[in-house]
């Protein structure tokens, strides 16, 4: 086992040329986009030969950079970003503002230098990448007017229906100064951070207010559809308003005048606290069985990363959120079903599990939809719901019986493993896993480039294979496999590709959409289509503790496979579940309701699905990645990363555990720690132990079953 | 027994400034003068005694990824400490220390132990950064400073000692953990817990 490892180590860790000198002080790094850094001036001495170059930092190229550089490849890891993730990216909350921001700029370099192309040799091809993300479409953020709007001019609590919309623009007298004071300069931040409609012509919208009752401040629309309205780059954006130091009075001042509700969470308060926030791009969860889980296990990667368990699954049915019990100790302990209802759903859960040792119980069913199939099956209207939609999550008029069964049990199979839910949630959002299959990647020997674009392909004409890549430097660099991200492929490779969106939302909320004892819930929630031929809305519903939103606060988050733009899709389930005025119209009913404090929608580009052979042009030894889908798991990114990894290398095991390199750099005189097996009890000698020794991970992947 | 406490420490600055070969000498006590750039173990555990608990250090390496300015936010999550390593034979490797603690205190959880390391203290007769200077900015950000070197072994230990000592005591609310799951070993009997 040691010998093995060791050698493979030795395989995976190229020689790198000891840089002379440090790099030069360049600016900082990523994490969460916050700022958009020029890139260096210079690669140091950045190789120009390797065995994969990866472009795009996503979840499926990740850990297919990981499983090369694990198996000894020379890993090369590109992305054009200054952040990781691509569209699996998180943020903080300027972060988030600020990628807002740049995807309503649709601007298009169409001046680009094409230098490039006087390296491509005679006997060479290029085929250029593209330069632009197009992924992110009718991008809407909404800021939900309350009384923070006042803070800049300090009014406490007394400031009914001055006009907040026209006061800080009658403030901003000079809306290019940077130099504005941080106090002021607040205000037009917290009023409305969208810089699409700050365009200072633009006060005819100052009665809106008045005149909305029931809907969010239309206000935004217009803007955010345009798309950039001129100067709006001008405008102090909240990105430095997170960081702009605040008078402290802003947040006491109203917090005290509305004292009726308590920890009112104000706009600025979520700017300044912006850090807190880590908002995924992508929505999902882990199925605790599923293919990631199984994988991070597998790798050693999860010991990167901690999770938190879903604890509530949730129905919406005849207009209220309801629990709904799913594992065994629920049901028995649920107050809302009968007696009767609880037998039913046992004697049928039970059924699903091994449904295919019972064929005679659904045979006859098997071309009708589930939805049918549930009919006859002795189950109440409520039981069929929380069945078809919470727990199958399938769709009531699409899904056959067998479809309706197999989701059944794999949900029912992940119960339990790391509590009462299926789902696990990785702390710090998504976005984390795939920097967690990067770092393994690092660990052997990859190396990392962000803000680092690709120019083009360079393609052998007598072999047609692809040879090297030309990076934005101008860099040739060689390498035998190219993974890159579909939103890297330019237009023309792409013109016969048939995309499909995925329509998003995601809110800050004042409270859960269904409160109980804890405050800290993870929660998910399927909503069925509200009209025919439109697809069930899933909603994640994220607490402080998962260290993704600031503390009384929650992150919702809304997906589903687009029909029409995102906000038509998805507003109104959120007019649904949530209050979405500002509190002088509240009527009664809309108390109940967690009140929107920051909301947006857009639309993303799922490339998931996509046969390579669609690409026009594409080299064998180049191999596309798609962006994530709209499912609720992570199988298809693993799927499409094995499948990859084995096209390329099929004598190579597919991220086996992984020794911690520390262990063997000093294999000659200090093997004995290794050796001595120690698994999980370090406490025995306060002794330098060389960390997740092989013997210690073995025996745990081998026991998880 | 002692209570053992597991802390996260990340190591940062600049490529070549000897970030590995401190943990080496912390962790193995050894030193290679041969050591590749991109050595980055995954992360070195050592345990030490401070005062009734037990430090256990997961020490994490940037693992190269530093070298291009591409360190994932995911390095710092949850880092009890950082050490900040610098050259003192390289005054550029003291300029960008500055950037460091900024990138730190912008991505790095809040109230985070921050020691410098001024590294190649053996190497004082070609010294480009006086400890004058370091001891100043270290004062003004409130951090520990120590002159190491990682190849003769001086101030290794006292280096990580004066982190355990900078280590608040343990909040019991923290103690739970928030609930928050490992995978892997751990989970095994978190599973049988569970059914």
């Amino acid at each position: 086992m040691n010998i093995k490892a060791l050698l493979s180590l030795r395989r995976g860790r190229p020689s790198l040329p000891q840089p002379p000198e440090p790099p030069a002080a360049a600016p900082a790094l990523s994490a969460g986009g916050a700022r958009v850094t020029a890139p260096p001036k210079m690669a140091d001495n950045l190789p120009t030969e390797f065995d994969v170059v990866v472009v795009g930092t996503g979840l499926p190229e990740s850990i297919i950079a990981a499983a090369c550089a694990r198996s000894g490849q020379r890993v090369l890891h590109v992305d054009s970003r200054n952040y990781y993730g691509g569209n699996w990216a998180s943020f903080s909350f300027s972060g988030l503002l600020s990628w807002i921001k740049e995807n309503q700029q649709k601007t298009d370099l169409s001046d680009e230098c094409e230098d490039w192309r006087k390296l491509i040799l005679e006997d060479e091809e290029a085929i250029p990448l593209s330069s632009k993300d197009k992924t992110i479409h009718h991008i809407e953020d909404f800021c939900f007017g309350d009384q923070d709007s006042a803070e800049g001019v300090e009014e406490a609590g007394a400031l009914p229906k001055l006009p907040v919309f026209g006061a800080p623009a009658a403030q901003r007298v000079s809306p290019g100064s940077e130099e504005t004071p941080a106090a002021e300069r607040v205000s037009p931040g917290l009023e409305k951070e969208n810089p699409t409609v700050e365009s200072p012509g633009e006060e005819p919208q100052t009665p809106e207010p008045e005149q909305a009752p029931g809907t969010e401040p239309a206000r935004a629309a217009p803007g955010a559809e345009a798309g950039a309205a001129p100067g709006s780059g001008a405008a102090p954006s909240t990105a430095s308003g997170e960081s702009a130091p605040e008078p402290a009075k802003t947040e006491a001042a109203p917090s005290e005048s509305a004292a009726q509700e308590p920890k009112k969470i104000t706009y600025s308060q979520i700017v300044r606290e912006g850090r807190r926030f880590n908002i995924d791009l992508v929505s999902k969860l882990l199925y605790s069985r599923g293919l990631l889980i199984d994988l991070l296990i597998k790798s050693n990667v999860s010991r990167y990363a901690e999770f938190k368990n879903a604890t509530r699954v949730l129905a919406f049915r005849e207009g209220k959120v309801e629990q709904v019990p799913c594992s065994r100790a629920d049901v028995f302990n649920s107050r809302q079903l009968t007696m009767v209802e609880k037998r039913m759903l046992m004697k049928f859960l039970t059924f699903c599990l091994d449904y295919e040792q019972h064929p005679k119980e659904y045979q006859d069913y098997e071309s009708s939809t589930f939805a049918q199939f549930l009919q006859t099956r002795k189950l109440t209207p409520s039981l069929q719901h929380f069945i078809l939609h919470s727990i199958a999550m399938v769709s009531e008029t699409e899904s056959s019986t067998l479809q309706g069964l197999q989701a059944t049990r794999k949900f029912l199979q992940c119960l339990g493993r790391y509590g009462n839910t299926p789902f696990l949630f990785p702390l710090y959002g998504q976005g984390e896993i795939p920097q967690c299959f990067c770092r393994l990647c690092a660990v052997f020997g990859g190396i990392y480039c962000l803000r680092h674009a690709v120019r083009c392909l360079v393609l052998d004409r007598a072999s047609g294979r692809c040879k090297a890549i030309v990076d934005h430097f101008g860099q040739r660099i060689s390498a035998n496999y190219f993974i890159v991200e579909d939103s890297y492929l330019s237009e023309s490779t792409c013109t016969n590709v048939c995309y499909r969106q995925i329509s998003r939302a995601v809110l800050i909320t004042d409270r859960s959409v269904l409160n109980t004892d804890s405050e800290q819930q993870v929660s998910i929630l399927t909503v069925p289509p509200l009209e025919v031929g439109r697809a069930a809305v899933c909603v994640i519903e994220l607490c402080s503790s998962t260290m993704t939103c600031m503390k009384d606060t929650y992150l919702v988050h809304l997906t589903c496979p687009s029909t029409k733009t995102a906000r038509e899709d998805l507003e109104p389930i959120v007019q649904k579940l949530f209050n979405l005025n500002t509190e002088k119209e509240t009527e009664n009913e809309e108390l109940e309701k967690p009140r929107v404090l920051w909301a947006v929608y857009f639309n993303m580009r799922d490339s998931s699905g996509v046969e390579k052979s669609s690409y026009a042009g594409l080299p064998s030894n180049v191999y596309v990645c798609s962006a994530p889908d709209s499912a609720l798991g992570n199988d298809c990114a693993v799927k499409q990363a094995e499948t990859i990894f084995r096209e390329m290398f099929p004598a190579e095991e597919f991220c086996p555990p992984s020794l911690n390199p520390g262990d063997i750099i000093y294999d000659e005189d200090e093997i004995e720690p290794e050796e001595s097996g120690l698994n999980n009890s370090p406490e025995t000698k306060p002794e330098s132990s060389a960390e997740e020794s092989s013997s210690g991970d073995g025996a745990a992947v081998a026991k998880e079953e | 027994m002692m209570a053992i406490r597991e802390l996260k420490v990340c190591l940062l600055g600049d490529t070549g400034v000897g970030k590995s070969s401190i943990v080496c000498r912390f962790v193995q006590d050894h030193f290679d003068h041969n050591i590749s750039p991109t050595i980055g173990a995954s992360f070195m555990t050592k345990t030490v005694p401070c005062g009734n608990e037990l430090h256990k250090f997961l020490i994490w390496d940037t693992a190269g990824q530093e070298r291009f300015h591409s360190l994932a936010p995911m390095y710092y999550r949850g880092s009890a400490a950082a050490v900040i390593v610098y050259d003192i034979t390289k005054q550029d490797s003291f300029h960008t220390l500055k950037k460091w603690v900024k990138e730190l205190k912008e991505h790095g959880p809040e109230n985070i132990v921050m020691a410098i390391a001024g590294n190649k203290c053996d190497l004082s007769d070609i010294r480009e950064v006086p400890m004058k200077d370091a001891k100043e900015y270290a004062e003004s950000i409130g951090a520990i400073v120590v002159e190491t070197s990682a190849k003769n072994a001086v101030n290794i230990e006292e280096l990580f000692q004066g982190i355990s000592q900078q280590i608040p005591p343990l909040d019991p609310h923290e103690n739970s953990n928030n609930g928050a799951i490992k995978l892997g070993r751990q989970t095994s009997q978190m599973g049988r817990r569970c059914c």
